[in-house]
């Protein structure tokens, strides 16, 4: 596995003398001081002043030296720690665990040409000093006590408890670069979203491993965590690639595709996302009823700005309609056309309401203003209206031709005029306005349109009209409360009113309580009647003997008088 | 020679007319495209199809304004038909019954054809003997039956 992937030979070491520089064409070339040469080739130890071999497994009685040294548990690579001479030593001894012992035989007769290793990094091992962890360019390690000049593949029990804390350490600062790096890339959206997940579950797959590794560190020495280390040989082999698909598992599936939902702002029913009891509530229940597609494009109408007044044609040509989803939310043309029908006519009326509403601008006030800006005696009014022709001011069409010539030479006449006689003219202007519109609260800028349109208004120049209304205005008193006067003088009424349906009420009450009182008198008028008529028949049936006699009497006594 | 008119000078179009004239603008020059456009290689009876095609539209525009979305007032619907931005006797058609959709006043001018018949695009898709597709000689109308 680590042959395949590796290729890189180290460049035989430059003899003495010769310098290796980089051409400004990217190529290196080199240069020997003393001799002044300088070539592209480079420069082979043939010499030979050092004698190094430069590939070493080339010779063979050098290998079987270095097979030789297989045997011994020793790297040896400590003293010439930084010098490529002492390559050779790591040789055979690193693929030793791969190829068994069949190599001892092989390597001889027919030598392979073998990669060369060489040391990459060290690390001092903590609690154990003179002891040093040394990393390979393949990724392999051993340690190398720097004291004695000792280096051991196999690492001695003592030694574990610090290189254990020492790759802890080394695993906790790469969690806390990719943190680093990750973190901006969050922002980014999507992708790194989705990647952290991922690299997470990798780390805590890497710390499982190496757990499992520190358990049997004597065994094998080249990990998987090691491989990591070593950036260039991460091209991934095959063994690695159906790993990836696990370590994206369906967690980060889902929250990725929950996070692209988020983005564009759909509902979680919108896109399957596995699991349907978690939807909230609405995601797809909701069934878009025929008045909500409508309104919805409605909506659609409302937000592109379409101008209610357009034909549809004109919609239908410009297409920009089409890419929005709401479009669909109708499915017919005739639908849409219908919907299109209703919302023009509404926003139309709308638009009605708002233009009476709309208090009617005069046009001559921005004729005026540009008068003033242009006008000069220099020009007669054809010219002047020649000269201003392509101008909004001289092409409204709200404001007759005649009255613009009128104005302009009424306008014209007025600046010959002396500056004192302008200003008392303004001054009366001003004056003659009623304290409703111009009062001290008067801001200089918001004239009352009964100013802005007076010809005295512009007769002067900006600067010193602004100062002479500024100072008219401050002298002015405060405004009437002329709103309130009138809100009162309305709730005076609404009293008058009120009390008057008060007044009206009570009249009819004494009213009725009169007609009430005469009623009973009557009644009671009655009753007395009728009292004394009942008292006159008692009176009259109490009749007694002595009563009749005398009656009789009275009678017969009444006959003798006749 | 009648005086020239000049621009500035004529009446003022009635109130409203700012909020249609970008689109009646738009139907103006389409109108002047179709009739700069070369007509070379176009059959003899096809000649005046976009002419009459752009016309109805504008009409039928104007139509609209007026009589369904009530959106412009009376003295600028006359205006606008005084002024030719649309045709009130094609207009006047479409307010019949069976005339609601009427291409063109050629189409119902039976007294122009050899049968005293009006035109293939007056009937009314229903009655067709089969499915053909059709597009009537005088304005290239597909069909402009009130049923269809």
């Amino acid at each position: 596995m680590l042959k395949s992937t590796h290729k890189a030979v180290a460049p035989p070491p430059l003899p003495e003398g010769w310098t290796e520089h980089k051409a400004p064409t990217g190529h290196s070339y080199y240069y020997n001081a003393t001799t002044k040469q300088s070539t592209y080739t480079r420069p082979v130890a043939s010499p030979a002043p050092i004698a190094p071999p430069p590939a070493a497994p080339l010779n063979p009685s050098q290998s079987f030296l270095q097979y030789q040294a297989v045997g011994s548990p020793i790297p040896s690579a400590g003293p010439g720690f930084n010098s490529f001479p002492q390559q050779q030593p790591f040789q055979g001894r690193g693929f030793q665990g791969q190829r068994g012992g069949r190599d001892d035989h092989d390597g001889p007769r027919n030598p392979r040409p073998q990669p060369t290793d060489k040391p990459k990094s060290r690390h001092p091992i903590p609690g154990c000093e003179p002891w040093v962890l040394v990393h390979t360019k393949l990724g392999r390690r051993f340690v190398y006590n720097t004291a004695k000049n000792q280096s051991f593949w196999r690492i001695p029990d003592k030694l574990k408890d610090g290189i254990l804390q020492l790759d802890q350490q080394r695993i906790k600062e790469k969690a806390e670069a990719l943190q680093r790096e990750k973190e901006p890339a969050a922002s980014g959206g999507i992708p790194g979203a989705a990647e952290k997940p991922a690299t997470e579950t990798r780390e805590e797959q890497q710390n499982g491993g190496d757990a499992e590794d520190s358990s049997e560190y004597e065994e094998v020495e080249v990990t998987d965590d090691e491989e990591e280390e070593n950036p260039p040989k991460r091209q991934r082999t095959d063994e690695d690639a159906p790993d990836e698909p696990i370590e994206f598992n369906e967690d980060d599936i889902a929250f990725q595709l929950a996070a692209m939902g988020q983005e564009y702002g759909l509902d979680p029913g919108e896109y399957d996302d596995g699991n349907m009891e978690g939807w909230e509530e609405g995601a797809q229940g909701l069934e878009l009823t025929e008045e909500d597609a409508v309104a919805l494009f409605k909506d659609l109408l409302d937000d592109f700005r379409i101008n209610p007044y357009s034909p549809w044609e004109k919609l239908v040509e410009e297409g920009k309609l089409v890419d929005d989803t709401r479009y669909t939310a109708l499915t017919t043309m005739k639908a849409r056309r219908e919907a299109w029908d209703e919302w023009s006519r509404e926003k139309i009326k709308q638009l009605r309401e708002l233009k009476t509403k709309e208090e009617k601008k005069d046009p001559k006030i921005p004729y005026l203003a540009f008068l003033q800006k242009h006008a000069t005696p220099k020009l007669y009014w054809p010219e002047f209206k020649r000269k201003y022709r392509k101008e909004s001011e001289m092409r409204d069409s709200a404001m007759a031709d005649k009255d613009r010539e009128k104005l302009y030479r009424e306008h014209i006449n007025r600046l010959k005029l002396p500056q004192s006689s302008l200003k008392a003219d303004l001054l009366t202007l001003l004056k003659a306005q009623p304290l409703s519109t111009l009062n001290n609260t008067t801001i200089a800028s918001h004239l009352p349109p009964a100013v802005l349109t007076d010809i005295r208004y512009i007769s002067l120049d900006p600067a010193v009209r602004d100062q002479l209304i500024e100072s008219h205005i401050a002298t002015l008193p405060p405004p009437p409360a002329s709103a309130a006067e009138e809100e009162s003088e309305e709730a005076a009424k609404e009293r008058m009113e009120k009390q008057r349906r008060q007044k009206a009420l009570e009249d009819r009450e004494r009213h009725v309580a009169e007609e009430k009182r005469r009623q009973k008198r009557n009644l009671e008028l009655g009753k007395g009647r009728l009292r004394e008529e009942e008292a006159e028949i008692a009176r009259a049936m109490n009749v007694t003997k002595k009563g009749l006699k005398g009656h009789l009497m009275g009678e017969e006594s009444a006959e003798k008088d006749s | 020679m009648p005086a020239i008119r000049h621009a500035s000078k004529r009446k003022a179009p009635p109130a409203g007319f700012s909020d249609i004239e970008d689109d009646l603008l738009i139907f103006s020059n389409k109108m002047k495209d179709a009739e700069n456009a070369s007509t070379t290689n176009v059959p003899r009876h096809k000649v005046h199809w976009p002419i009459f095609q752009i016309s109805h539209q504008r009409s039928r525009y104007v139509y609209e304004l007026y009589y369904e979305k009530e959106a412009i007032s009376k003295e600028l619907y006359d205006w606008l038909l005084k002024n030719g931005y649309a045709d009130a006797m094609l207009i006047a058609k479409w307010k019949k019954t069976g005339y609601e959709k009427l291409c063109c006043l050629r189409c119902v001018q039976t007294k122009e054809t050899n049968f005293n018949s009006t035109c293939i695009c007056r009937v009314p898709k229903a009655q067709m003997k089969e499915d053909q597709a059709i597009e009537c000689v005088s304005c290239g109308c597909r069909g402009c039956a009130s049923s269809d």
